[in-house]
């Protein structure tokens, strides 16, 4: 077995590259190498050469009229690309009321989401709220409670972020073994959008929230009325001790009305949310009606009995409030096979809740050997980062897998190294790499691997 | 408002210099935006009991009138005897004991999680109860009504024995949870991952351990399913 994964399939590096890389000119190089391709491993690969064309072909043309304007007053995608779908897994709930649906990120580019794909997440079902009638409530440790209606907080100075949304969950049901054979329900519990709405900050300085303010939480007005603490500088839990990244998790917020342009959909908050960037998409507030700034965390039904982690000593983790550095591969993954030989481009993405993609490396033999994939500006704190690396497929048995460095100097963890710590009771914040086996047929599966 | 109470931020220097950056009519801060509120006005909002029992209304319920509510709006989900059903959670899982023995020896402890070993502390149950259950009809229980069902679901996970005694503001504060102490705040990170390049196994094989089991869940399957 081991043979086979050795590291015969190279990606299109050169050998003076790899060396010029180790004296830290890496990623000027590799583009250079990228333009000049066919230079490198030209040839090398079992790719079969086709059967020339020789007889006419038709040139591509309609001959007929097509669709006038506003024919389609709100574009849709093509008829032919109906196959990109949310897609939920029914075994996982009971119902799909309080349930998830998950993003296809093996036929999305680049690091929007499409308003329409962004994953769902329900407590009680998504709901229409009448923009006329919604009133946010912000009160508590301030000097001047208020009531906005979504008209005030589109007079207030706005801001626009791209940052990316991930339930904690992402991954969950591969703590045991391998069960998802699809990177949708793999990785698909993420999304990523522009934001637009108002800072929290600046309601926050106009409000004038007391410094003695430590928390602050926020209430949704679905069926759930789904609430969650949220700290602030100097933020301690229920027994006194410290919360971590209190000092970072605030700066970001922004109270949205929008997402990639267009208001809020349904299913992500219509007409308010919160966006709690680089955070478990929980604390990201959807059909926000409150925010009262307090001086201890409610320790809710969300901060007791989900959202909590369990570790393999019987104890439980509480306000794991960050998504750390997490990457995957998505093309090839199971559900983008690789049709045949020669070149290909190990595409995929990258992200962080503590800030910025450092750098990705790629393996394609198991982890034995890693090369610094080529990353796509624009690079953002707690986005989704585009990774690239080319690669000359020979046919034969891979393990494909991609490994993120954030700005922290963090290194995406192995499962193993996550499971000797956690266990494998712990559901949330699975941030794994992630291993697919190409078969020799093109069939890409999900595996786990020794080692990893 | 005076400058000195107010938060501190470094937000606000950026923010005042691009609104004077706009023009001759620049704004220095936000006047006018938003409707001042009392406290009192919006108390009916506030709903959000802490973990210690601040604001946990007035009023009370006994465990038989919170058995009859239980058994016609809740017992079809959560089961008769709080053993759950169709998927919906137990309100008794295994004793803390039995469940921290579990965690330890590795076992799946997602299916014997309850009320009893799985929530720090009950006044958060009240308010989960009052704003968002039965699942159907979220928020219909009256404050008697929650105070009732709580503390039968609370006899139900067996964290409190049956009384006569009316559930109200501090009998929901004095009831001590099984599992309060066994949490505790993040500490991650909590790995530590090398970033190797070269021949990171040192020669040692390579072993698939585990393929994907459940090709229905696979997209091309589902696909192949609602086209069938």
């Amino acid at each position: 077995m081991s043979d086979k994964f050795n590291d015969t399939q190279s990606p299109r590096v050169t050998a003076a590259e790899e060396k010029v890389a180790s004296e830290g000119r890496r990623k000027f190089l590799r583009k250079g190498a990228a333009l000049t391709g066919g230079a490198v491993l030209a040839g090398s690969a079992g790719a079969q050469a086709k059967d020339k064309i020789t007889d006419p072909i038709e040139p591509p043309r309609v001959k007929q009229l097509g669709r006038g304007v506003v024919s389609v007053p709100y574009g849709k995608p093509s008829k032919y690309e109906s196959h990109v779908l949310r897609r939920n897994v029914e075994w996982l709930t009971a119902d799909t009321i309080a349930s998830i649906s998950f993003t296809p990120f093996q036929d999305l580019e680049g690091i929007i989401t499409p308003n329409g794909l962004h994953f769902e997440r329900y407590h009680s079902g998504a709901v229409d709220i009448d923009p006329k009638d919604h009133r946010m409530a912000v009160h508590g440790m301030v000097e001047k409670p208020m009531v906005f209606t979504v008209e005030d907080l589109k007079r207030m100075p706005q801001t626009s972020k791209i940052h990316f949304m991930e339930c904690p969950a992402n991954g969950a049901m591969e703590w045991r073994g391998v069960q998802m054979d699809s990177m949708q329900f793999t990785h698909g519990m993420l999304s990523c959008s522009e934001w637009t709405g108002v800072k929290l900050t600046t309601l926050m300085e106009y409000l004038g929230v007391s410094p003695d303010a430590t928390w602050f939480y926020a209430e949704g007005m679905d069926g759930s009325a789904l609430q969650r603490s949220i700290p602030l500088p100097g933020a301690k839990d229920q027994f006194g001790k410290p919360v971590p990244d209190a000092d970072e998790i605030y700066k970001d917020i922004i109270v949205a009305y929008a997402q990639n342009g267009e208001a809020l959909r349904p299913e992500q908050g219509y007409p308010l949310r919160l966006v709690v960037p680089g955070t478990e998409a929980n604390l990201s507030i959807k059909y926000l009606r409150r925010i009262k700034f307090t001086d201890k965390p409610l320790v809710t039904y969300q901060e007791t009995r989900h959202y909590t982690d369990a570790m393999p000593d019987g104890r439980i983790r509480q306000f794991t409030l960050i998504n750390e550095a997490n990457s995957v591969v998505t093309y090839p993954c199971p559900d983008k096979r690789l049709k045949e030989k020669g070149f290909h481009e190990i595409r995929g993405i990258a992200w962080s809740g503590r800030g910025k993609v450092k750098r990705v490396d790629v393996s394609v033999d198991g982890g034995r050997n890693w090369h610094e994939a080529e990353l796509q500006e624009p690079v953002l704190s707690k986005c989704l980062t585009r990774f690239r690396l080319p690669w000359e497929w020979n046919g034969e048995e891979a393990l494909v897998m991609s490994r993120v460095q954030d700005e922290t100097g963090y290194v995406q963890p192995t499962l193993q190294q996550l499971k000797a710590k956690r266990g494998t009771n712990s559901i949330y914040h699975k941030n794994a790499i992630q291993v697919w086996k190409v078969e020799k047929n093109g069939e890409v599966k999900n595996v786990q691997v020794k080692y990893v | 408002m005076s400058k000195s109470n107010m938060f501190k931020l470094s937000a606000i220097g950026a923010a005042a210099a691009l609104a004077l950056s706009a023009g001759p009519v620049a704004a220095e801060e936000v006047t006018n935006v938003g409707t001042p509120v009392t406290e009192k006005a919006i108390a009916d909002w506030d709903i959000s009991v802490y973990f210690d029992g601040e604001n946990l209304p007035e009023g009370s319920g006994t465990l038989m009138q919170g058995e009859e509510i239980y058994l016609a709006q809740c017992a079809m989900c959560h089961g008769e005897f709080g053993e759950g059903a169709k998927g919906y959670p137990k309100m008794l899982g295994a004793p803390k004991e039995e469940f921290i023995e579990a965690a330890k020896s590795g076992e799946d402890t997602v299916g014997i999680r309850g009320i009893n070993n799985f929530w720090g502390h009950a006044p958060t149950l009240y308010d989960y109860i009052r704003r968002a259950m039965p699942f159907f009809a979220p928020a219909s229980l009256s404050d008697d009504q929650s105070y009732a069902v709580t503390g039968y679901v609370l006899y139900l996970a067996e964290v409190i024995g049956w009384t006569d005694e009316p559930i109200d503001a501090e009998f929901i504060k004095n009831v001590e949870m099984p599992m309060e102490e066994q949490y505790y705040t993040d500490p991650r990170p909590d790995v530590d991952n090398d970033r190797c390049m070269k021949n990171c196994y040192a020669g040692k094989e390579i072993e698939v351990k585990g393929k994907a089991v459940i090709g229905d869940v696979s997209v091309g399957e589902v696909e192949k399913a609602k086209r069938d």
